[in-house]
């Protein structure tokens, strides 16, 4: 039980922690758009894990919160972004 | 305890195993659409996975009536972001051409005037 629960804390540390390197390093605006949307969907496993681990029901209206505005992000970063942002890949 | 709460920690350990995948695609992977192709895998099915394993953790018809608004709000919009994305990834010209098999939109490369690109 509390070996299941290390894992999974690793398991999602290690994943952000990848997540977030690629949003610093990324070459182009839209790797970086990609990588925070990763981000985002790991933060809602994360608090549904939370909901899971803690038996609580608190933040749900905090995922149907992200999972209806967090695509604006991208798509707006998607529409905007320059023909040719400057960076050689 | 009881083994329904068993259950759902195991899945929520292969949702978190499923994003670990797509943060290792993002990393190792070389261009936009490669990357998008690693990033929308947790994005439907991680999430379904830690939805069904709220619904079994809490055990209340109120709470599933509520995840099933999240994900069918997810299933609208992951595709959305996924495509307005690659799209620009392809216009942008952040994809590398050697990797393409076939090449539909090679016609019209040129953005619309009126695209925003």
């Amino acid at each position: 039980m509390t070996l299941l629960l290390t894992v999974i804390y690793i398991v999602f540390g290690i994943a952000a922690l990848l997540t977030l390197w690629r949003i610093i390093s990324g070459p182009s605006i839209l790797d970086r758009a990609v990588a925070s949307d990763v981000l985002m969907t790991l933060v809602m496993c994360v608090l549904g894990a939370d909901m899971v681990v803690n038996q609580h029901t608190r933040t749900l209206p905090v995922l149907l919160i992200i999972a209806a505005v967090g695509v604006f992000g991208s798509i707006s970063i998607a529409r905007f972004v320059a023909r040719r942002d400057n960076t050689d890949r | 305890m009881n083994p329904l709460d068993l259950i759902a920690l195991v899945l929520v350990l292969i949702g978190a195993l499923l994003c670990l995948t797509a943060a290792i695609g993002l990393l190792r992977f070389h261009d936009v659409p490669t990357r998008l192709h690693a990033a929308t895998k947790p994005q439907v099915l991680g999430l379904i996975l830690i939805c069904v394993a709220i619904a079994l953790a809490t055990r209340s018809w109120h709470v599933v009536a509520f995840l099933s608004a999240v994900i069918i709000i997810q299933f609208a919009t992951a595709p959305l972001s996924a495509h307005m994305v690659g799209r620009q990834a392809y216009r942008n010209g952040t994809i590398d051409e050697r990797s393409l098999i076939a090449d539909e939109l090679a016609d019209s490369k040129r953005t619309p005037p009126a695209a925003g690109g």
